[in-house]
């Protein structure tokens, strides 16, 4: 505290303090000279000795005023003032160098802003730590995620001894009816402990308890919070209000928290006994029946490897005590890996590369920034010699720079920090395609503190070189004291070096962003297999009851004849799924395993598998898949059980022979399906995967399906509202939901790559813009520096056109030894894109050649416009300077 | 430029001045002379270091400083020992002594 007062007290009165210094010494002077007289001295030597004694006045006040506490902070004051004034006196550098480095801290602030919500950010479950996700896994069969059976799940809840609870969760699409609406809500079906296990206090109202579970306990739900937001409108007095779902009143329990969801979102929960599949007594008895995703919470002070131990020797029991259910050949086992990889195993390479592309573009301008400060401090040098004369330490005027360096990195900084929320705003959609936590994402605490560190840290780096270059000099300086003063040797390779790290890293990262263009060239150039412009696709969700399985047909009939005759509709089928929508992916041994006929398996082989598709007769005229051979669907095969395949599975099955008039038969169907068509290979489940094994069934074979799909004669966009209008007046209690153009699903399909491309694309642009300006300061300052020599040269009748191709020579020389290490840099470095490129080698020699080439290119142009300077050297006046 | 370095031992100067001023309030050159005289010119001050130290004694608390009028008439900026500063005095008087004997004990084996 008598410190805090003692330095307030020395900012406070500054010329007071002055005086009395100047009044102190004095005295002591007069009082020498006195002394020096009194022993003989003529009076002006007297007073030359007294002075002498200090050692100059002016550096002895600097030392007093080192002693005093406040001092530092008044010589931060005093840089901090200098520094705005030098700052201001070159207002074309400083906003270079600001803008320059608020883009770059900027973007790794809105990148670690996403980077620490989805990826390091503690989860907002009560110790999310000890939360692990249970896989079952065939490994020889390579899958890796099986869902469980409730039989399953039993299993592991008995046989576990590290697992303080075992939760079970899918999700089904139901309808909620209230009032007066009816909407398809997504609902996870979950085990009465399930909140208890996540910890999770709800908002308003109560969790399940074990009697919510019971078979004949009163219905409950309890809503999501986005859910209730957007919904119910946040209705405060939500709790205890009732809906219909599954034709019975299902009274509201709770609303939850804000939360990120796992493992999906959903829009209401209710426990299992409530779930109509779930609870049926032949779905509980079936160990095959698996749709559950399980997971738990270790016992405290359980380690991860006990857990997995435990379960592995549980999964060993499971197996073993079933031998019908777990073939030995399939590998069966069980793996658990924590919540919180879980949750952001998916966007971590991405974000973590986007993080390293900003850090890279950030290194790069601090390299600009510290180039342009020590061109500046050439001029300089005169100042600082005349400052340290006057008693200026050389930390000091380090410190002075430092001062400087870091005020412009802090100015960049704030700019940044404002430019940052736009470009989170992108960031944030591409997180949430990875993971539900992109919704804890905001600038907080955590965040600021990054970007000061991360500003303050920049200003120090992009200083420290030109400050400790200049205090090398100025030890140097008083040898040569008044001598002209010349730029040494080292600092020109400071420079040097400085250009070099550039264009490496900017090669790296022009390499990264070239490999992303090409895949994704590639990407886009990659044919789906049918015609997605003029396409809807849409779900309807009709109530079950009142409709039953033999009264969907005719609505189904009537859907379709209703909907083909709404103006600017072309054709419409229905089906239970269509291209681009991963949902129907074979899920695991046993999913739509099938038979051929005349082929028997042995009994421990795994059986062929088909991904399973129920089709109307118009489907594959309406997407415009070519049928290859034999025919399609039509109204009439609803008699002899049929099916159509594509000609992935052809090859697969029948390499040498005609598939068509084989039959096969699935598992858990009755007939035996004769093929009567095979149909070209569709992109099903996303762009970026090959064809998988297909099966079509016929609409009238298949039972009830919930999607449409619609082409349209006229913009889809326009013929979309006329859709729900047109079931509308079959049924209004219809719900209509999810009405997409497949334009947009395709789109969307390549969201994640485009987003990555265009992401390092603009950081590679942003590197390759800094880096040549760089290249071009530096070399025109070599030339200004060089003036007197070129004169000289050209006096003795070198050509201008020589000189200027030396220039650029050296120039060029610089940019390609950092080629050449960024090439070296890219090769190790690129294998982290590994995952993202689509049918790109990670190390394309096409692209690390064509970049290379041009990023040359460009060095070679910045290059020339300060060699032009040569041109307007004149020989004579360049002598004549000396 | 560097600093000029006490030829005292480090920490000996703050002694010194301390010891000098407990008989009374003294300026600056008055202190420089008076260390001279005492030590029978064995000590010279560097008046380099003498100010700046007193700078920083006085920022401790040490000592404190007021403006009187001077045995020729003249205002002066006389220092004093405070209440810290006497305490101060006897510790590095207590540390002298030890530093001495130590030093004499090796000299002198």
């Amino acid at each position: 505290m008598r410190k805090l007062l003692a330095i307030f007290r020395f900012l406070t009165n500054r010329s007071t303090r002055e005086r009395d210094l100047d009044r102190e010494l004095g005295y002591h002077v007069d009082r020498q000279t006195e002394l020096n007289v009194t022993r003989g001295m003529p009076t002006a030597e007297a007073h030359r000795q007294a002075v002498l004694s200090f050692g100059g006045i002016e550096p002895l006040k600097e030392h007093c005023r080192d002693a005093r506490a406040g001092r530092t902070v008044e010589a931060l004051f005093q840089d901090v003032r200098y520094g705005i004034r030098v700052l201001l006196k070159n207002p074309g550098f400083s906003a270079a160098a600001v803008v320059t480095l608020a883009l770059g801290i900027g973007a790794n602030t809105a990148i670690f802003s996403v980077v620490y919500g989805v990826l390091l950010r503690p989860l907002p479950y009560r110790d999310g730590g000890q939360l692990v996700v249970l896989h079952q896994q065939l490994r020889d069969a390579h899958i890796a995620d099986m869902p469980f059976s409730v039989k399953e799940i039993q299993d592991y809840c008995d046989r576990n001894h590290t697992l303080s609870g075992i939760v079970e969760h899918h999700t089904m699409s139901f309808l909620l009816i209230g009032k007066d609406t009816a909407e398809r809500v997504e609902t996870a079906v979950v085990s009465a402990n399930f909140f208890e296990v996540l910890g999770v206090k709800p908002l308003l109202g109560r969790t399940f308890v074990a009697a919510d579970d019971r078979k004949d306990a009163p219905a409950v739900l309890i809503l999501s919070y986005k859910y209730w937001q957007t919904h119910q409108s946040g209705d405060p007095n939500i709790v205890g209000k009732v809906f219909q779902m599954n034709n019975r009143p299902h009274t509201v329990l709770a609303v939850l928290p804000p939360i990120p969801q796992y493992p999906s979102e959903a829009d209401v929960y209710m426990p299992t006994s409530q779930c109509p599949t779930r609870s049926s007594a032949k779905f509980i008895a079936d160990r095959g029946g698996r749709m559950m995703t399980a997971f738990g919470r270790l016992k405290p002070g359980v380690p991860l490897e006990k857990a997995r131990a435990d379960l592995a020797v549980a999964a060993a029991q499971v197996e073993n005590s079933n031998p019908a259910d777990y073939p030995k050949k399939y590998g069966y086992g069980m793996a658990i890996s924590p919540l919180e990889t879980e949750l952001t195993e998916r966007g971590r390479s991405a974000f973590l590369v986007l993080l390293a592309g900003a850090g890279f573009v950030l290194l790069i301008a601090c390299a600009n920034v510290a180039n342009l400060l020590l061109a500046r401090a050439l001029k300089l040098e005169r100042e600082f010699a005349v400052r340290t004369a006057l008693g200026a330490s050389r930390g000091r005027l380090i410190r002075q720079l430092l001062t400087e360096s870091v005020m412009l990195s802090l100015t960049g900084g704030a700019l940044g920090l404002l430019l940052a929320p736009a470009a989170m705003a992108v960031l944030v959609r591409f997180a949430e395609r990875f993971t539900t936590r992109a919704a804890e994402v905001h600038i907080d605490l955590p965040v600021l503190l990054f970007t000061m560190f991360i500003a303050f840290a920049t200003g120090i780096l992009f200083g420290l070189a030109p400050a400790v270059s200049t205090g090398q000099w100025l030890s140097d300086a008083f040898k040569q004291a008044g001598g002209r003063i010349t730029s040494s040797r080292s600092r020109h390779r400071l420079r040097a070096a400085l250009v070099v790290a550039q264009v490496a890293i900017s090669l790296v990262l022009l390499i990264g962003a070239g490999l992303m263009i090409r895949s994704f060239s590639k990407l886009q150039q990659v044919n789906p297999g049918f015609r997605p412009d003029h396409l809807i696709t849409l779900r309807y969700s009709p109530g079950f009851p009142p409709y039953t399985m033999e009264t969907a047909p005719v609505l189904m009939d009537n859907l379709l004849r209703k909907i083909a005759a709404v103006g600017g509709v072309d054709s419409v089928a229905i089906a239970s799924g269509f291209p681009l929508n991963r949902d129907g992916l074979i899920s695991g041994p046993g999913a739509n395993e099938f038979v051929i006929e005349g082929r028997p398996v042995p009994k421990d082989e795994p059986k062929p598998q088909s991904a399973l598709r129920v089709v109307s007769p118009a489907y594959f005229d309406t997407i415009r898949q070519p049928i290859v051979k034999g025919r399609a669907f039509t109204e009439h095969d609803d008699k002899v059980a049929v099916a159509i395949i594509n000609q992935t599975l052809a090859r697969h099955r029948w390499p040498n022979e005609d598939a068509i008039g084989h039959r096969i038969h699935f598992e858990r169907g009755e007939e035996w399906l004769q093929i009567v068509g095979i149909v070209s290979d569709v992109k099903d489940y996303g762009l970026d995967r090959a064809a998988a094994d297909q099966v079509y069934i016929p609409l009238k074979q298949g039972g009830f399906s919930n999607r449409m799909i619609v082409r349209t004669s006229l913009d889809p966009a326009a013929v979309a509202p006329l859709l729900r209008a047109a079931m509308h007046e079959i049924d209004p209690h219809i719900a209509v939901d999810r009405v997409e153009t497949m334009e947009r699903l395709e789109y969307d399909s390549m969201a994640s790559p485009r987003v990555m491309t265009i992401l390092l694309g603009i950081f590679a642009g942003l590197a390759v813009l800094i880096s040549s300006s760089g290249i071009a300061a530096v070399m025109a300052l070599s030339v200004t520096q060089r003036a007197h020599e070129l004169g000289i040269r050209m006096a003795l009748g070198a050509e201008r056109t020589a000189i200027v191709l030396m220039v650029v020579k050296q120039g060029l020389a610089l940019a390609f030894a950092g080629t050449l290490i960024g090439i070296a840099g890219a090769a190790l470095l690129a294998r982290t894109l590994a995952t993202m490129l689509y049918d790109t080698q990670p190390t394309d020699i096409l692209t690390f050649l064509c970049v290379s080439i041009v990023f040359l290119a460009v060095a070679a142009a910045a290059c020339f416009i300060p060699a032009r300077q040569v041109t307007a050297i004149d020989p004579l006046t360049a002598l004549r300077q000396e | 430029m560097p600093k000029p370095k006490s030829d005292l031992l480090q920490g000996t100067l703050d002694l010194l001045i301390l010891k000098t001023l407990e008989l009374e309030p003294m300026h600056g050159w008055g202190i420089s002379l008076r260390i001279q005289q005492v030590s029978q010119d064995v000590l010279q001050v560097n008046q380099g270091s003498l100010y700046p130290a007193l700078h920083r004694l006085e920022d401790q608390g040490w000592i404190s400083a007021a403006w009187k009028v001077s045995e020729n008439n003249r205002q002066a900026k006389y220092y004093e020992l405070t209440k810290l500063g006497r305490r101060q005095l006897v510790n590095e008087k207590e540390n002298w002594v030890r530093l001495s004997a130590a030093v004499a004990r090796i000299v002198g084996a």
